[in-house]
């Protein structure tokens, strides 16, 4: 891990000089505009032969410079790792557990350096999925807005003296008997918290308080309630025939995403003779990415929620013998019949979930699945999820004790509240009154900056460390790289200050693992193999039998008389979305720039409003409304988002930072005074809001995606379950093109070569891409794993705007229009109106598709056939090739790309200062993938089908003597799709997994009227939902 | 008496000139200079210094040639005999075993010979540059093809004699002329002379144009096409590293040190604790002494006195030699490991090499003439063994399964 390339020993030490002329090609001035402009003003008639001479000049000049190579260094480690061989990764097993998402992962390393992150499929909770913010989190490693080393009262200081100063101050606070406070988001690391237990024994005014920016607490006390146990249930919703949720996004944000969305995708799947589908209701109020997968998804708004929770309890009470309950009635009454009636015929195997922080809520939704008998079968309150732990009434507590003044002394890790709390400038005021602040941030945040010491924290990928996410189930994070700078681990910073023996964490977390973990098992001896073994593979299972079996005791009719009562008015609804999530990664690129998987917008937050309600209100798209609620007032730009609940403004969480480093620093606005602190929790809406339009100028929101239906084409194929049961190839038929010998297929017509004529045969290979529609959830994982990989530039929401951006992959999103060739005529539409209707969504509640779509390699390539210059050809084993270097930017092929998946480098977007991204900083750029060009400016790229993976992987057969077994290589995309919805591998080998799914007769490929015969096919999507909706649209 | 001097002086050198020119080939002795390199420089220096045996100097004062026979061609049997003097040796150098060498008699004589005369040589400084070529600068990297140069002199001779030749020709003719009595033709100088001269000269110069102009064309056309073609770069290292000594005379395989070829894309420079493996017990060179070790040394802090780390490390700044544009991608594994190319096909014979250079242009169109020449080999290659059968069936038995036909000269094989 001490590798380092320099080019010179100037870029060694970054001596200024180099830094200029590495930045600056050709750094000499040629006195071209002076001279020119001197002439012209002596008014002298000369200056064009000057210019002439001026060129002639700088060409020589140019060519003359060319001729002498640089000298270029190599400079071959010292003492070289035994694990390293240069050119070859490395992988490591560690962890991703930040508090809000946890993921077992692979980490892969070039030379020392992590530069992507992978799922670990030896995880039984995440199975190898990843999600955006996981694959983004490698570039948050190389930040430059990380602290480098401790503060000391804004001061530089050092960790001796650092120490010295804490465990001083820290002593006097109990010497003063006040109290002292660790502030920690969810925190499920075994060692970090018995380092904390040994704090708090060593100072006995300590306590532990978890703080989460967005809170479970709810369900925690309602399993309290229900239960007796103040703890988060598994849930198995790959277990699950029937899965209800109440605005809870499981599969993007809600407990543990990653795992759930893995889960469901197994519950979407028609492969391998399964011809079953869980069938998905969503009751929300904004769009989420669960309600978009959802086969019916009813709107509501969020005060109707917890009557809606209530309504359903009674329906499911009155069919499987439970006693009812006081609720309100609500509009979706038939509704909620025919759920309770599907929950009912599916017992023991639904799921019902709910994303209120209303502990009342939870305690009925909880009644349903027990009566449901879900307990035991789809959840298991007995295995305890850890993820979450947040305590909203010790948050309370803590801000009386700041603000009275019996806290003396407050330590912040991995949480900052002067942000997420609703009301950021009173905990400012009271943090004031505390003696000694200290921070674990990794940089100096909204909350670290009132701080007294900030203790940097490691990144994780530098870090040991340990996790234990479900009871029994452990996770081990080691470091992949030497700490980049004079940082130390939050643990070993409490560590340390608690007086532990132990020299470092490392040692620490060993001791508590040989201590406590060890003798879960029994099949190691000894102590160091299972270290090793559990390293190697990441986790680690406890062989034990979780017992118990914990019975329902809620007192169901209380918590109903306590549910809240729907409210009349606007309402104000905070949710997380794909990329920012709470916030914490704001200043990673890559996340900011990741479409939203819903709006399709990036770098900025918005008061997204139903278009019908925004009419109604006269707002559109870009102005600006005000939204106050209470004595809280905030500006922001309306988005028209359909599908959003009637006078209902939904606003994303996670932006208008404003400490948190360039890329991310007032992007967007803050939507925490929205959440409000109540007595049985955080609420994270708020009703009778005032909404006024201000007179500001429009704001300009930059979305990847301005079409939103797909106008009567058939892009995304659909059918509904009963209809692929009866007919395998429903919603899926061939295109037929008239001809001069009667219909006939595309294919039958073809004007081309095929892979059939001699000379054109796939004789070693044909690559391709399987994608099924069906479990493709539209999270957004694919586009930052390809990011990584293929070191794709980050453009800025400008440049979005312009609509250059420059992601290989991109997920479209369509949503169904009201109006259809079918119903046109009943309509009384004409041609044209007919067209312009269709680009319409439908008013009230239109169905979500999402559709990733990359380069498809057609084997036809129309943008092959227009370059000038050759530089876009075709490879033998079915890849459409780009060479960079040959391209000229005519910018012919992306104009005859029928799918627009070529992007042009309209700027060099590396070593620009026009693009402060991590490809213009010396430490962001430690990421770049080695084995794929970084582009220039002026020429076109595209998806390669990660052709370096395949390089890579067909080489390791070669080597071995071997053909690549299939499965063993895979595109970045495929790689980190949580629901393994796309698949890479070879036509050619016949029992490969990709060749059985296109003989499937779900298959099909994007625009195949035009016969471009791709190497990519989709496969339709089958909703289970009545047949006669999905009838309604395709009839 | 001085002239008599000169003569005997001159006829002296004449003497020395034959003996000169003809005792070498006359003499078919064995070169001990060479053999001693290429057996005896792993272990032993010609002076006094001990680098894994003894410095060798004198030693042919110190033992009987017979005795020195033996023990060369094998020293294990004389200690195992009990030789006094053989054990004695044996012991007082740590015990490391000579190896036996199959060398005759008369080698191993002009081995000795060769040491006696380095002995009895005065202690000459470490010839700089002794072998091989003068290292060119580091920057310019021009070929050191002289033929344009020839052409131009052996080109302004012939013009010059052609010019002589004509002026004596006019001369002569004016003198015939004059006693003929044929008048002088009236002679026009300055412009009007000039011009006058291409008047009657069109068509030379037109020729001339049009040969200057086609010579020029191709020349600029070569000049360019050359930048940044590196054939032959031959930059001064950091260390003058000979790969002639540690390939061509101690035979070390070329993947000791550049251990990732077979296994990557990057060969690698050996990193100096590669080095050491040899270095810690080879302190002296044949060449160089002790000097361009030390640097190892100094680079992964070796202390020779105390004979351990120091711990303090300084990266050696080798000079890039091969520079394949980073739009390119090449993989060494797939060369060496799968395609059992010779690191000699492109590195060129680096086992005379004294200083590294490069030996082939690394051109695209060098790339694809071997990608187009080269047969896939498919022996023993599990991946290769259907594809062979597919591609015989479809093309006939005799297919000559070239990189080109299995995609080699696509784009995307190295570029992506």
């Amino acid at each position: 891990m001490e590798k380092r390339y320099w080019k010179g020993v100037e870029e060694l030490n970054n001596d200024p000089e180099f830094v200029r002329l590495r930045d600056n090609e050709f750094f000499e001035h040629l006195p071209l505009d002076e001279a020119i402009q001197k002439k012209a003003d002596s008014g002298s008639s000369s200056s064009r032969r000057d210019f002439l001479k001026f060129l002639g000049f700088s060409v020589a000049a140019a060519s003359l410079a060319a001729c002498e190579a640089p000298v270029k260094k190599a400079i071959p480690y010292v003492v070289k790792p035994e694990e390293v061989t240069l050119g070859i990764p490395n992988y490591y097993a560690s962890t991703y557990a930040d508090g809000s998402d946890y993921c077992s992962i692979l980490v892969k390393t070039r030379e020392g350096r992590p530069i992507k992150i992978e799922g670990n499929e030896l995880s039984s909770v995440t199975k190898g999925a990843t999600n955006a913010r996981v694959q983004a989190s490698v570039l948050s490693l190389y930040d430059h807005a990380r602290l480098q080393q401790p503060m000391a009262n804004k001061k530089r200081s050092d960790w001796a003296t650092v120490d010295a100063e804490i465990i001083a101050k820290l002593n006097q606070q109990i010497a003063s008997d006040r109290k002292i406070a660790i502030v920690t988001s969810s925190l499920y690391s075994p060692s970090a918290k018995k380092a904390i237990a040994d704090f708090v024994a060593r100072y006995s005014t300590a306590r532990h308080i978890v703080y989460d920016a967005v809170s479970y607490y709810g369900i925690i006390r309602g399993n309290e309630l229900s239960f007796g146990k103040a703890v988060v249930p598994t849930y198995s919703f790959d277990k699950a025939e029937v899965i209800v949720s109440f605005g809870a996004d499981f599969l993007q944000n809600w407990l543990s995403p990653i795992e759930f969305a893995r889960q469901y995708g197994e519950t979407r799947k028609l492969r391998n003779g399964r011809k079953t589908l869980s069938k998905h209701h969503q009751f929300e109020a904004m769009l989420s990415l669960s309600g978009a997968n959802a086969d019916q998804r009813h709107k509501i708004k969020p005060s109707q929620q917890s009557a809606v929770v209530a309504s359903l309890y009674n329906k499911v009470a009155a069919l499987a013998g439970g006693t009812a309950v006081n609720a309100v009635s609500t509009p979706l009454d038939k509704t909620l019949d025919a759920v309770a009636r599907e929950l009912v015929a599916a017992k023991g195997k639904s799921v019902v979930v709910s994303g209120s922080n209303d502990p009342n809520e939870q305690v009925l939704v909880n009644a349903i699945n027990h009566l449901l008998g879900n307990y035991g079968a789809t959840i298991d309150i007995d295995r305890s999820c850890n993820l979450k732990g947040s305590n909203d009434t010790a948050v309370a507590e803590l801000m009386s004790d700041m603000s009275n003044g019996s806290l003396g002394a407050v330590i912040f890790w991995n949480c900052n509240p002067a942000y997420s709390l609703p009301d950021g400038k009173a905990f400012q005021a009271a943090l004031s009154k505390v003696a000694l602040k200290i921070s674990l941030a990794d940089r100096e945040d909204e909350t670290a900056q009132y701080c007294d010491y900030i203790c940097p924290d490691h990144h994780y990928l530098e870090s040991w460390g340990d996790a234990e996410p479900y009871k029994g189930h452990f996770s081990l994070m080691q470091p992949t790289i030497r700490p980049l700078f004079n940082t130390r681990q939050a643990a070993e910073s409490i560590m340390k200050w608690a007086g532990a023996t132990q020299p470092d964490y490392y040692t620490y977390i060993q001791d508590y693992w040989r201590a406590n973990i060890y003798p879960m098992q029994t099949g190691i001896s000894s102590f160091e193999a299972f270290w090793n073994q559990s390293l190697r593979d990441g986790v680690f299972e406890a062989a034990f039998v979780i017992g118990g079996a914990s019975a329902f005791t809620g007192d169901v009719a209380a918590a109903a008389s306590q549910l809240a009562k729907p409210a009349s008015g606007i309402e104000v609804l905070t949710y997380e979305k794909a990329g920012l999530g709470n916030g914490a990664f704001a200043n990673n690129p890559w996340l900011q720039e990741l479409p939203d998987p819903i709006t399709k917008i990036c770098w900025d937050n918005y008061f997204a409003v139903l278009p019908a309600y925004a009419e109604k209100m006269g707002w559109r798209q870009g102005n600006i409304i005000e939204v106050k609620v209470g004595n809280v007032s905030v500006k922001g730009p309306v988005l028209l988002q359909p599908a959003v609940a009637d006078e209902t403004i939904a606003v994303a969480l996670g932006y208008g930072r404003t400490k948190t480093g360039k890329a991310g620093n007032n992007v967007g606005f803050n939507a925490y005074p929205f959440v409000s602190l109540t007595t049985a929790g955080m609420k994270y809406y708020a009703t009778g809001a005032n909404v006024s339009k201000t007179v500001e100028d429009d704001y300009k929101l930059a979305s990847t995606q301005t079409h939103h239906t797909m106008m009567g084409r058939e892009i995304v194929k659909e059918t509904s379950l009963a209809a692929w049961l009866k007919d395998p190839r429903a919603g899926n038929a061939t295109e037929l093109i008239a001809s001069p010998y009667g219909p006939k297929t595309p294919a039958e017509l073809d004007l081309w070569a095929t892979e059939k004529t001699p000379g054109f045969e796939r004789v070693n290979h044909a690559w391709g891409l399987g994608i099924d529609l069906n479990s493709c959830i539209g999270c957004g994982a694919c586009v930052i794993a390809c990011n990584a990989e293929n070191n794709v530039p980050v453009v800025g929401k400008d440049e979005i705007g312009r609509a250059r951006e420059m992601h290989w992959i991109r997920i479209d999103r369509y949503y169904t229009s009201d109006t259809t060739k079918h119903n046109a005529a009943d309509k009384g539409l004409g041609k044209l109106d007919m067209y312009a209707e269709m680009e319409v969504p439908a008013a009230e509640n239109p169905q979500v598709m999402f559709q990733p779509v990359m380069c498809q390699h057609c084997n036809h390539a129309p943008c092959e056939t227009v370059c000038p210059v050759a530089a876009t050809t075709h490879s033998s084993d079915g890849l459409n090739m780009m060479a960079y270097n040959r391209c000229v930017g005519t910018r012919y092929c992306a104009n005859n790309c029928p799918y627009k998946v070529r992007r042009y480098n309209w700027f060099k977007y590396s070593d620009n200062e026009q693009f402060p991204y991590n490809m213009n900083d010396s430490l962001g750029k430690m990421v770049l993938n080695p084995d794929v060009t970084v582009r220039s400016r002026g020429v076109m790229e595209k998806c390669s089908m990660c052709i370096q993976r395949i390089q890579y992987g067909r080489l390791e057969a070669k080597k071995e003597g071997r053909r690549p077994k299939d499965g063993e290589i895979k595109t970045a995309c495929a790689q980190g799709c949580p629901t393994n919805a796309i698949v890479f591998g070879d036509f050619n080998d016949p029992n490969s997994e990709i060749s059985t799914l296109f003989k499937d007769e779900r298959s099909y490929h994007l625009l195949a009227e035009i016969n471009t015969k791709p190497s990519v096919f989709y496969q339709t999507k089958v909703w289970n939902r009545a047949e006669e909706s999905a009838a309604k649209h395709h009839a | 008496m001085l002239h008599y001097a000169y003569r005997h002086l001159t006829s002296k050198l004449l003497v020395l000139f034959l003996i000169v020119i003809f005792q070498t080939p006359l003499v078919a002795q064995p070169d001990g200079a060479a053999l001693f390199k290429a057996n005896c420089t792993a272990c032993h220096v010609t002076g006094e210094d001990v680098v894994v045996g003894p410095g060798l100097k004198n030693v042919h004062l110190k033992y009987k040639e017979d005795w020195l026979i033996k023990w060369i061609k094998n020293s294990q049997a004389m200690v195992k005999a009990g030789d006094a003097q053989a054990v004695k040796v044996y012991e007082q150098f740590n015990k490391v075993a000579m190896p036996a060498f199959s060398l005759s008699d008369d080698e191993v004589k002009a081995v000795i010979a060769y040491i006696k005369a380095e002995s009895e040589a005065a202690p000459a400084a470490p010839a700089a540059g002794a072998a091989g070529a003068p290292a060119a600068d580091a920057g310019a990297a021009a070929g050191s093809d002289n033929f344009p140069l020839i052409l131009l002199l052996v080109t302004i001779l012939l013009i010059a004699l052609f010019l002589i030749l004509n002026r004596v020709q006019k001369g002569l003719q004016r003198i015939v002329d004059q006693r003929n009595g044929v008048p002088e033709p009236v002679i026009l100088r300055g412009k009007a002379g000039v011009k006058h001269w291409i008047r009657e000269h069109k068509k030379l110069i037109a020729l001339l144009l049009i040969v200057g102009f086609v010579w020029g064309s191709v020349e600029g056309w070569n000049a360019l096409a050359g930048i940044g073609i590196q054939q032959g770069y031959a930059p001064d290292q950091p260390i003058k590293f000979s790969h002639q000594l540690h390939v061509g005379q101690n035979k070390i395989d070329c993947r000791y040190c550049h251990s990732g070829a077979e296994k990557s894309k990057n060969a690698g420079i050996p990193s100096p604790n590669v080095c050491m493996n040899c270095h810690k017990y080879v302190k002296k060179g044949p060449q160089y002494g002790t000097t361009e070790i030390a640097k190892i040394y100094e680079a992964i802090g070796w202390d020779v006195d105390k004979q351990a780390y120091t711990g303090k490390t300084k990266p050696i700044e080798w000079v890039r030699i091969h520079n394949l544009p980073d739009l390119a991608y090449f993989n060494h594994a797939q060369h060496v490991k799968v395609g059992g190319v010779e690191c000699q096909t492109c590195h060129g014979p680096v086992e005379t090499m004294e200083t590294m250079s490069q030996f082939s242009p690394l051109t695209m169109g060098w790339c694809i003439q071997c990608h187009r020449d080269s047969q896939v080999k498919t022996e023993n290659n599990g991946y290769y063994t259907e594809l062979h059968e597919k591609m015989k069936k479809q093309y006939g038995p005799d297919v000559k399964l070239t990189v080109e036909k299995l995609g080699g000269t696509e784009c995307a094989r190295c570029h992506y």
